[in-house]
């Protein structure tokens, strides 16, 4: 029930799934405000919000890494060489690295504006990149130019999902229900 | 600000007193009574704050206005802001630097009498980089100081800078350029 078997999702994968899939919609849409809007001290308590969802998110992905370890997921319905299937991996893989790599390049980008990076406004979170203008454009550049990359596969990635609903292989179903 | 009101600035008084002290006197900081406040923007709202005045000398010439001096350090490592990411964005290496350059000080250059006080010209180093600035003064007896004891002054420094002429150009996105600056400084007559 709640681990994974050879043709099911268990109950940890699947909360893993959605609650990553809810808080990486909300980080897209919270980074795009954050860069869109007019700072002040009203809505300056978004960055830290964004920053603290962020960090989530990045303990979310190492959580599932290591709980696939444990209990590893099922194997892709129909045939591993059909293209759906090889595109998906590739999807999924590159997924994972952008997953790892955006929090990363934003934490290292809000480490070298020289500011705290405080979790739940509470905690200061060490800084990851030393502080300096250098480092601050180069990740900043990189969690902007990743997180629009991100975007696109998870468009391909959603696509498929749907694909595969509408055909009804079962897919979408057993992460949704198991 | 409401205390300063309710006393009398004193240059008239100051002038009259000229014949009694037509020598230029030297004035000490009370640093405990004593603080700058700053000002600037941020989008819609405002930043405030105060850094601590580290040293004032001032010689101050009634007889001969223009003939005074003020040369005052304020210490920037140790200013306070209205949030606590303005503090640390402030200090740090984008903004005043103050790792490398804990204190900002002014020198003046000239002292010009001018309505109820005067215009202090003079030269403010902030981040290591020297720029012509210019504060207007008031200066008040101190309350609770008989007319004519002019051995505790209150003087009032008001004035802006452009952070940008100085290399301070962090956040300039969010921040606006102008910092305002309100100098309170509660001066000693040396003996
Ligand atoms: C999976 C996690 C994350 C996602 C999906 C994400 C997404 C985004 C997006 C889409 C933007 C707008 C980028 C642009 O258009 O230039 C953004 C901006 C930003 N992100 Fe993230 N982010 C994540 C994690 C983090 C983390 C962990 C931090 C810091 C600890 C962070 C700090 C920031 C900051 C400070 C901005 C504002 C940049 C600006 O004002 O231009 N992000 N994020």
């Amino acid at each position: 029930m709640l681990r994974n078997d050879a043709t099911h999702f268990g109950l940890v994968s699947r909360l893993i799934h959605w609650a990553m899939a809810a808080l990486i919609l909300s980080l897209l849409v919270l980074g795009t405000q954050l860069k869109t809007m007019q700072p002040g001290l009203a809505n300056l308590w978004l960055y830290g919000l964004h920053k603290s969802l962020g960090l989530t998110a990045l303990v979310l992905v190492a959580v599932r890494l290591v709980w696939h370890r444990i209990s590893p997921p099922p194997a892709p319905i129909g045939p591993p060489r059909a293209w759906e299937n090889r595109l998906a991996k590739a999807v999924h893989r590159l997924t994972y690295a952008l997953l790892i790599l955006i929090p990363l390049a934003g934490w290292a980008y809000a480490s070298a504006t020289g500011l705290d990076i405080l979790f739940a406004n509470r905690w200061v979170i060490p800084p990851i990149a030393p502080v300096s203008e250098a480092w601050e454009n180069a990740a900043h550049l990189a969690h902007s130019v990743l997180t629009k990359i991100l975007m696109g596969v998870l468009a391909l990635h959603v696509l498929g999902a749907l694909r595969r609903g509408i055909e009804g292989d079962g897919t979408l179903d057993r992460m949704i229900g198991g | 600000m409401t205390l300063l009101k309710k006393l009398t600035p004193i240059l008239g008084l100051l002038l009259m007193a000229q014949t009694a002290l037509a020598a230029p006197q030297r004035y000490h900081l009370q640093t405990d009574l004593s603080s700058v406040g700053f000002e600037t923007d941020f989008g819609p709202d405002k930043i405030t704050g105060t850094m601590p005045i580290r040293t004032a000398d001032l010689t101050l010439d009634f007889a001969h206005v223009a003939a005074s001096k003020v040369t005052v350090t304020l210490d920037a490592a140790g200013s306070q802001a209205s949030f606590p990411f303005a503090a640390q964005a402030m200090r740090g290496p984008k903004v005043l630097n103050t790792a490398e350059f804990p204190e900002i000080s002014f020198v003046s250059t000239s002292v010009v009498p001018q309505d109820q006080g005067a215009t202090v010209a003079g030269n403010i180093t902030i981040r290591g980089v020297t720029q012509p600035a210019s504060f207007h003064a008031e200066i008040w007896r101190q309350q609770g100081t008989v007319a004519g004891d002019l051995s505790h002054l209150t003087i009032r420094l008001t004035g802006a800078v452009l952070r940008s002429q100085f290399g301070a150009v962090g956040w300039s996105d969010m921040v606006g350029d102008e910092v305002r600056l309100d100098i309170l400084a509660r001066i000693e007559r040396a003996n």
